[in-house]
């Protein structure tokens, strides 16, 4: 039969966790979504001496309590899936904060081994760590490691093995002050046999916590062990003064601290860490925000300079096919829906995806791997107060300047679904390139490129307000920026590279059927003539109230499927290249602004239906759409009263 | 003398005296943020030393437990600590 162990990697953020994977799955691994989740699943597989070794990679977080999805999903990974062993990877140059999350892994009580790694660079900030004795104290096994030169990985696997077969010791929890350790022990009793899928010592802890998680399942078997539960957490405390909760993490911290002073030497480094003069540099008040509008700069032109000359190639490459297939399908209707409605959006899903969101991600993961995205969003924490957001939401709102697309999977760096919703729609409402495309050559080009500029500003302004409303409307509790500045380190190209392809993938699968579908349907309609009576029925709204030739409402609806295609097809429908010789400035105006705010793109709309669910993706659409009408009318009367183009 | 975190200057310690979020002019934030707070390692007692703040009255890097940690100012206004020099 065949032998199968489970493990999970679990850890916290930022010490080489998602390396180590790499290192022991290699090419055989499998990047995913927890179920209904949008946080990353990982797993990989690995045959070593006759096992067959299933490795999934936890998120990194801090603690297992339940302040991001990313902590209960850990947990309830743990706890309902009983992996055979937890490999807890832990920083040795961080050992205290580490030690605290090995810690609440013990409690779950599950076999854990310890990767102490990263012992290079701790060598190198002068921290030197006996990892006997560390082993010895708490009774884990523990192997150092270098996970990005791959050392220790195979006694990891030992260890993994060795265990196995020989049985793992359950480790023993930490003990707290004899004032809470009583009260731990009888709620201990008054839980027994109530039936909980968790380990007794661990809810009755957690339930002193506060635990929302747990209270909710202690309600329903035995809600009298709550109100003594409560009982207690007050007694406590008056005892401390200070709340309970808290008082339970200081105490695992002052354990861990005590574990971490006892197994650490720590000599004095003479030299300046290059690390700390970058971070000095990178966060400074005035070199800080050049660097990053310089590192912003240099990213949008490699991007789109890269972008641009790769999609002109790709897409002659794909259009040389198009003789082949009008040889194949003759000139029918077939032809039309087929290379039309289909092909022709499977081109241009390759020409955007490919070009653009490779060397996107790839930059913004390296960014993020060496850890300048944490100075970032240290830098522009303050302005993004001011929207109802914190600092990490610098970055999913910049990436939509460019595409937004990374922009909503972007969003996936806040910790909280509140949060990740505000960022979500914020960034749907900032001008991609495509929009860009349209408000520089119709607006930037007839009317002046301060006119571009005033969209642009408009814009920001209706983002700030969007931005205050959600942070007031959206229920749950407000966030704060609390976030560790990782040491700067080299990025892990391995890494960076399979979490672009892993991105790649993910918006291939989204975008794809997306827009075949709705390029099917609007081909058809195009076909049956039926574009025109649409924008018959839509005169009321775009000749009535937004003052713009009728035949506009048939753009509207295709920009649906790629904003630029409004302004490529305006010079079509209108029949002429010199657009100003057929609408007026003010219609131009106009117009941008509403193509600048309406729904965004279909592939767009998709990605926010993956992320954030069909009904709210749906609210977004439909609040932009209305808004955008709404202010484009205003818009429009608003300059025709001052006479500004007259 | 306890005063908040945002008054330190750079490179001054302080050791946490209290965290008034949840309650009293914290109430914006509930016990999540309080929870996060604990489990960064930042607990009654514990020595933070300020690395910089940001301009603009946005937040402050600090010295917790052997790492950096960076706290959004609205938050370390509220966090009280007895000044060591």
């Amino acid at each position: 039969m065949e032998k199968r162990i489970r493990v999970a990697l679990a850890g916290n953020a930022n010490v080489g966790k998602s390396v180590i994977f790499n290192q022991l799955t290699g090419l055989h691994q499998h990047i995913g979504n927890w179920p209904g989740k949008t946080v990353e699943k990982a797993e990989g597989e690995l045959h070593f001496k006759g096992y067959t070794i299933e490795i999934i990679d936890l998120p990194g977080i801090y603690s297992l309590s339940t302040f991001s999805l990313e902590e209960l999903i850990s947990r309830e990974y743990i706890i309902n899936e009983r992996p055979d062993v937890v490999i807890n990877v832990v920083d040795a140059s961080v050992l205290e904060r580490n030690l605290f999350f090995t810690l609440q892994l013990m409690e779950l009580e599950i076999p854990l081994i310890i990767a102490l790694n990263q012992v290079d660079v701790a060598e190198r900030k002068g921290i030197k760590i006996d990892y006997r004795r560390l082993e010895e104290i708490l009774g884990v096994p523990t192997v150092p490691t270098i996970a990005i030169r791959g050392k220790g990985i195979h006694e990891l696997l030992f260890k993994v093995i060795e265990g196995f077969e020989k049985g793992f010791r359950k480790p023993a929890p930490i003990k707290y002050g004899s004032e809470i350790e009583t009260r731990i022990k009888m709620l201990e009793e008054a839980l027994r046999g109530a039936g909980l899928r968790y380990p007794l010592r661990w809810a009755a802890i957690k339930i002193l916590e506060g635990d929302e998680e747990v209270i909710k399942e202690v309600r329903r078997v035995r809600p009298e062990a709550l109100t003594l539960a409560e009982k207690m957490a007050k007694e406590i405390e008056e005892i401390h003064g200070h709340p309970c909760p808290t008082v339970i993490t200081s105490e695992r911290y002052e354990v861990a601290g005590k574990i971490a002073r006892e197994v650490q030497r720590i000599l004095p480094t003479i030299k300046l860490p290059l690390s700390d003069k970058i971070d000095y540099l990178t966060t400074h008040k005035v070199y800080g925000y050049i660097i990053m509008a310089i590192t912003i700069l240099v990213t949008f032109y490699a991007v789109f300079g890269l972008g641009n000359f790769l999609s002109e190639v790709l897409t002659n490459v794909l259009y040389g096919y198009e003789t082949i297939f009008v040889g194949i399908l003759g000139s029918g209707l077939l032809r039309d829906l087929i290379w039309g409605g289909v092909i022709e959006g499977v081109i241009a899903t390759i020409t955007i995806a490919l070009p653009y969101i490779v060397p996107f991600y790839l930059i913004l993961y390296a960014l993020e791997d060496s850890g300048y995205l944490a100075r970032i969003a240290f830098l522009m924490d303050a302005f993004m107060h001011k929207i109802g957001l914190h600092g990490k939401a610098f970055i999913p709102l910049i990436l939509g300047y460019g595409c937004n697309v990374p922009a909503c999977l972007g969003c996936r760096i806040m910790e909280t679904e509140r949060e990740r919703l505000i960022a979500g729609f914020l960034s749907t409402l900032i001008p991609c390139a495509a929009r860009s495309v349209v408000i520089l050559g119709l607006v930037g080009k007839y009317l002046g490129v301060e006119w571009a500029l005033y969209l642009y500003v408009v814009d920001l302004a209706i983002v700030f307000i969007f931005g205050r409303i959600a942070f007031k409307v959206l229920p749950g509790e407000a966030m704060a920026l609390i976030m560790e500045m990782p040491d700067y380190k080299t990025p892990h190209l391995k890494t960076v590279i399979k979490q672009t392809l892993f991105r790649l993938e993910e918006f291939l699968k989204i975008a794809f059927p997306v827009i075949v579908i709705s390029g099917l349907i609007i081909k058809a309609m195009d076909l049956l003539n039926v574009l025109y009576i649409v924008s018959k029925i839509m005169s009321p709204v775009t000749v009535v109230w937004l003052g713009l030739p009728e035949i506009l409402g048939v753009l509207l609806i295709l920009g649906v499927l790629r904003k630029e295609l409004t302004l490529i097809l305006l010079a079509t429908l209108l029949g002429s290249q010199n657009l100003h010789e057929h609408l007026t400035p003010l219609q131009m105006l106009t117009f941008s602004l509403i193509v600048m705010l309406y729904v965004p793109c279909v592939a767009t709309i998709a990605t926010c239906i993956k992320e954030f669910g069909w009904k709210k993706a749906m609210l977004i659409a439909v609040i932009e759409v209305f808004f955008a009408i709404l202010l484009g009318g205003l818009f429009y009367r608003a300059l025709m009263a001052l006479e500004i183009f007259r | 003398m306890e005063i908040p975190l945002t008054e330190l200057k750079e490179g001054e310690t302080g050791v946490i005296t209290r965290i008034e979020i949840g309650f009293g002019r914290g109430w914006r934030w509930g016990r999540g943020i309080r929870k996060r707070l604990a489990d960064m390692g930042l607990t009654p007692g514990t020595k933070v030393t300020i690395i910089r703040s940001a301009p603009l009255n946005g937040p402050i890097e600090a010295h917790v437990r052997g790492y950096k940690l960076a706290i959004g100012r609205d938050i370390a206004e509220r966090i009280f600590v007895e000044v060591q020099r």
